[in-house]
């Protein structure tokens, strides 16, 4: 593989007045990946680069950048597929920038946190100390299945147009989480997250643009657990419980044997 | 009152515009043609008809509120503070009482006969 131009969106918000772009010339290998390609740059050609980073996998979402005008995941984007040229990475938008590529996800994580993102059961006791497993049938992990697959990157939200005007906008990540749990047969805590939603810049303020679904890595598409959840915020009732759900147990829980 | 009770209504008057407006333009564009439709004594003679003044009464309100409910999301959408909200929802409840009004007022009139010259 030829040379590889990375440019690179640098800003320090306490040194700089403006965005400024960097060029960046990296020996290109087969299966590069921007990550990499950034990395190299870090290392060897510029070390103030800033950029977040982990697991290199797409699994803990810390890489979430606008590569050629597309949020994506720098270590899940080849330089490769991204059809020749220059290789722009810039921070994603909607969040504020901390320094060139890393953002500032706190108010992306509390509004994740407002969500309730745990099983809620009426039964506090039991919920604390669980005594059996809770079990759900197949098709109702089905349900929900897809939506545990987020890994909280942001892209989403960079992505959707009513978090880049609206900032109490929950965003897609948010709900869609929202919209996870209340499904989730387990859970007893719907009709709680439904009234947290159901405000002048809660659900109802998505304007199904789908960006969301388009940019996720991981195939989770938050735009129509949005709109199913529209359904349960509009009769403020999270869905039946038929009783075969959150109450079949397997068999109680025993502690290991002590050695 | 609850944003989604505020959504349903922008949701069912949104159906019942879509409805009112082609029966309106069917009316206004086939049934009478556009150019005499528009004149001032065609439209006082639709009035004379009390059923069709009741449908415009019907449509006057459906499009109003719906329009002004519109207008209220987009403006809530714009600033995210309280005072704000506020504003918006009483200034949005004021203009749809107002034009309402007036939109009444011409209603009656040209059942009565048109607005004195």
């Amino acid at each position: 593989m030829t040379e590889v131009k990375l440019v690179v969106q640098r800003f320090d918000p306490f040194k700089d007045v403006k965005p400024r772009m960097m060029e960046y010339a990296i020996p290109g290998r087969e299966g590069m990946t921007v990550l990499d390609a950034l990395l190299y740059a870090r290392d060897y050609l510029d070390h103030s680069i800033a950029l977040r980073f982990s697991c290199r996998q797409a699994s803990c979402g810390s890489c979430g950048m606008k590569i050629n005008g597309r949020p994506r995941l720098a270590c899940y984007t080849q330089v490769a597929e991204l059809g020749g040229g220059k290789v722009l990475a810039q921070p994603m938008d909607n969040f504020p920038i901390i320094k060139d590529l890393v953002t500032d996800l706190e108010s992306f994580f509390e509004k994740h946190r407002e969500m309730m993102p745990y099983l809620i059961r009426a039964d506090a006791q039991e919920m604390e100390k669980p005594s059996a497993e809770y079990m759900m049938k197949p098709e109702e992990l089905e349900k929900v299945l897809q939506f545990t697959y987020c890994i909280k990157c942001g892209l989403c939200t960079s992505s959707c147009p009513t978090v880049a005007t609206d900032s109490k906008f929950p965003g897609p990540q948010a709900l869609a989480q929202a919209y996870r749990y209340i499904v989730d047969p387990r859970d007893e805590g719907g009709e709680k997250r439904l009234e947290l939603l159901d405000e002048a810049h809660g659900v109802w303020r998505c304007h199904f643009a789908g960006s969301c679904s388009f940019v996720c890595p991981k195939g989770v598409d938050p735009a129509l657990g949005i709109q199913l959840l529209r359904r349960y915020v509009m009769s403020g009732k999270a869905p039946r419980r038929d009783g075969e759900g959150a109450k079949v147990w397997t068999a109680p829980v025993t502690t290991a044997p002590q050695k | 009152m609850k944003e989604s009770r505020l959504m349903l209504v922008q949701y069912a008057t949104a159906v019942a515009a879509v409805a009112l407006v082609t029966v309106h333009l069917i009316m206004q564009g086939v049934i009478y043609p556009y150019t005499t439709a528009i004149s001032y004594n065609n439209i006082l003679s639709v009035y004379s008809n009390g059923w069709y003044a009741i449908f415009l009464e019907v449509l006057l309100v459906v499009v109003l509120v719906h329009g002004f409910n519109g207008v209220r999301i987009i403006l809530n959408e714009f600033r995210q503070t309280k005072p704000w909200t506020t504003w918006v929802n009483a200034g949005t409840i004021l203009a749809i009482i107002v034009t309402v009004a007036y939109g009444t007022r011409t209603v009656i009139l040209a059942v009565f006969g048109g607005a004195p010259a």
